[in-house]
């Protein structure tokens, strides 16, 4: 394994290296549905290819040419800020041709369906979509009608495998593995795809997870699942050494889960106070956008042990290894 | 027509019912749509004989709900089309489900169903909305269209919201004796769910519709039924807890019938898992212990009665994303070929025949000056379904792909025939 890793490196790195690198494996899928449709080799590959970007995207000159004959369509029938330009910065440093579509401008308002839409933006040739869409199972129905590679960035509350990914790999970055760290999912499960991914990808690699949360934002059969649900916030923490806090979706609630963001913040709110009783060294994740003083208090946010930022820069060279390996695939 | 005279050559009947002539082999001379001669050999000048391959014979099956879509849904099925393919798939009878636009809340709506069966070959058992507008506010003239010759009242696909309005339907409808149907689904508690609540709805990021939904509605119909007296059917019992319900409420003497979706007999939830809207029904496809519930309760007579709940779908209305697709699967095509693949020949007949009861009629018989009420099948023909056999207007079959055993050649209903004589091949 390291030998091969040494060559990727090499030839991601160069600026010489115009033709796409050929990578020693490859990913068993041409789509990144979800973290469901992923080995845990995959997941090791895209760990690894995304080692070399990161190093890649510290340079300099932070672009490599690779996939200057890959055209990408960013679709998104939904908002998204940090999504959508961690997405297309990796596509650009990639050196890939990208466009742009967001439901707002779109003609989805004049009545046009998914299919019709996707394929009138296929007919300019082009070889990837990213899509984030408010339906679970969209970019399944799509795979199954359109001829071209998709990324999942984010299903209703389905997945949102590159979250995930960003996540785990964070995770492997600060514990050097995956595999037996316990981790605890806190916050809204019941509408989050965030959590949903992560569940899958920490299972997949080995990792312990529970989440934390009111029953009334659990899932009712998440144990089916094999996880764990605990609604003593303080509990969780005493078990994990990594906590993953959500932020609850308020717009995704069609009707009332708890009766307000304050008694919310009283109970599952992580505070500089409660992190200090707990008395040992917890990683603190976010996927953001963060409610400062509601699921997580400034002082957690900006303090030491909260690895958010990492997260932000490693979801661009995890983005960058999953668009570059499927490319790949489209190559052949 | 006069004297026409028809000879079935060599047939096998099946008449779990009839011992006399139960899985004998038989010629039957019919003329002017009825049997005049049942032997084992009959030589008669006639203008058709009919030989088919291991050719068997029962009484008219009776199909307990299926729509069809006209008025304002020709684009899924018209009418006469959907009486043609039911009485292909063997169906001599069928409860037509009021998925209309606008819905039949009047005696005129039911006159227009009416119409349309005299003229067609399988006898259509229309069903009148409960409400006016299908709007669960105003009853509709129930017992005017029950003269017309409405068999129920349902406000299709819509749950009864208001418990008073089902007890004054109960109530109203007793002088007359209606029967009021009322979908095992509470709303507020379905929310936006489109699937179980379950596992399979946990891994896919789609809302779940609990179980909790079926009974907690259940338990309400019946309580009232208790207090109102009435006929209640239930139609499309998805759940094991939900037939626990109906079970004691039989016991204790209520008059409550109910029904389960030939869907819910063969699929769970877990062929959702590549998000195929074909799987898209209500109530939702559960576990297989419900399935394996719904079998035994249905073998045992607990669940009355199986409905294809044949729902034609247009392509633009399943070729979406999955929250936004229509409800239901065609069916009627699959009903034998599948049924058999849970129960025996002779289970498969007796439950297909059941229908009977609901409109208070007795089973036809297969008997020398009976009218003619046939249904002609070969239950040994084994086929996988594909989409370009199936003979219904709108293709959105949950079955296709999937091993039939037994097939339907058709059916005759008095001097009206439908036949067809060559299987599908395998």
């Amino acid at each position: 394994m390291e030998r091969k890793g040494r060559k990727r490196r090499r030839l991601c790195g160069g600026i010489a290296d115009v033709d796409i690198v050929k990578v020693m494996s490859e990913l068993s899928t041409r789509h990144l549905l979800g973290i469901k449709d992923l080995t845990a080799q995959d997941i090791h590959l895209i760990f690894d290819t995304a080692d070399n970007f990161k190093e890649v995207i510290n340079r300099p000159i932070k672009k490599v040419p690779s996939l200057r004959d890959i055209t990408i369509a960013n679709i998104f029938f939904e908002n998204s800020t940090r999504t959508k330009l961690s997405f297309e910065l990796a596509q650009k440093r990639l050196s890939a041709d990208v466009i742009n579509f967001s439901a707002s401008q779109s003609s989805v308002k004049k009545g046009e369906t998914l299919l019709d839409t996707v394929n009138n933006i296929l007919s300019m040739k082009v070889d990837m979509v990213v899509m984030r869409h408010p339906n679970p199972g969209a970019p399944h129905f799509l795979s199954k009608h359109v001829d071209v590679s998709i990324v999942n960035a984010g299903d209703g509350a389905h997945e949102h495998p590159t979250q995930a990914l960003l996540d785990t790999y964070s995770i492997r970055e600060k514990f050097g593995k995956v595999e037996g760290r316990k981790v605890v999912i806190v916050g809204d499960i019941l509408h989050s795809r965030v959590a949903l991914s992560n569940i899958f990808a920490l299972q997949r690699l080995g990792a312990e997870v529970k989440v934390c949360g009111p029953l009334s934002l659990m899932p009712k059969h998440l144990g089916d699942l094999g996880v764990e649900v605990e609604t003593d916030l303080r509990k969780a923490l005493d078990w994990c050494e990594v906590a993953n806090m959500l932020r609850v979706q308020n717009e995704r609630l069609d009707r009332s889960y708890f009766p307000s963001t304050r008694e919310y913040a009283q109970q599952f709110g992580l505070t500089g106070e409660l992190l200090r009783e707990m008395d040992k060294e917890l990683v603190i994740m976010h996927p953001g956008p963060i409610n400062r003083g509601v699921e997580i208090s400034s002082e957690v946010a900006d303090s030491d042990q909260s690895i958010i930022l990492d997260q932000v820069e490693n979801g661009v060279a995890v983005r960058m290894a999953v668009i570059y390996l499927l490319a790949s695939k489209i190559k052949k | 027509m006069d004297n026409v005279r028809i000879l079935i050559k060599g047939a096998i009947l099946v008449t779990p019912q009839q011992k006399k002539y139960h899985l004998k082999k038989r010629d039957l001379l019919l003329v002017n749509g009825q049997i005049k001669k049942i032997a084992s050999k009959l030589d008669e000048k006639v203008d058709r004989e009919i030989r088919l391959s291991n050719l068997h014979l029962s009484a008219g099956w009776f199909e307990l709900g299926a729509g069809f879509g006209e008025p304002g849904h020709e684009d899924r099925e018209t009418l006469s089309a959907g009486q043609h393919l039911a009485a292909l798939s063997g169906f001599t009878q069928l409860v037509l489900l009021p998925d209309t636009a606008p819905v039949p809340d009047n005696r005129s709506a039911i006159r227009f169903f009416n119409d349309a069966s005299k003229a067609g070959l399988t006898k259509i058992h229309p069903l009148g909305s409960l409400t006016v507008n299908r709007e669960g506010k105003e009853l509709a003239e129930l017992y005017d269209m029950q003269q017309a010759g409405a068999v129920g009242f349902f406000d299709s696909g819509r749950s009864i919201e208001s418990p008073s309005l089902l007890k004054i339907a109960l109530q109203y409808s007793q002088s007359f004796g209606g029967t009021v149907f009322s979908l095992p689904i509470d709303s507020d508690l379905k929310g936006k769910g489109v699937v179980n609540e379950g596992k399979v709805s946990t891994q896919l990021g789609l809302k779940g519709i609990p179980v909790l939904a079926e009974t907690t509605r259940i338990a309400r119909d019946l309580h009232i039924l208790a207090y109102s007296g009435g006929r209640l059917h239930i139609p499309g019992v998805s759940s094991a807890e939900g037939v626990k319900l109906i079970e004691q409420a039989k016991k204790q003497g209520l008059e409550v019938s109910c029904s389960t979706s030939l869907h819910h007999l063969i699929e769970t939830d877990k062929s959702l898992e590549e998000f195929d809207t074909q799987f898209k029904v209500l109530p939702p496809l559960r576990t297989e212990k419900d399935r394996k519930a719904l079998l035994k309760a249905l073998a045992k007579g607990t669940i009355d009665y199986v409905q294809s709940d044949h729902s034609p779908r247009t392509p633009e209305e399943k070729q979406v994303e999955f929250d936004l697709a229509a409800y239901g699967t065609i069916a009627l095509e699959s009903v034998f070929g599948q049924l058999q693949r849970e129960y025996d020949l002779e289970e498969t007949i007796e439950i297909l025949t059941r229908g009977y009861q609901f409109v208070s009629q007795e089973t036809p018989k297969i008997e020398e000056g009976e009218p003619v009420n046939l249904s002609l099948f070969n239950p040994e023909t084994n086929y996988t379904l594909q989409a370009d056999q199936i003979e219904s207007k709108s293709k959105n079959s949950l079955y296709v792909g999937k091993e039939h055993k037994g097939w339907s050649y058709g059916s005759i209903l008095g001097d009206q025939m439908v036949l067809r004589e060559t299987p599908p091949k395998n």
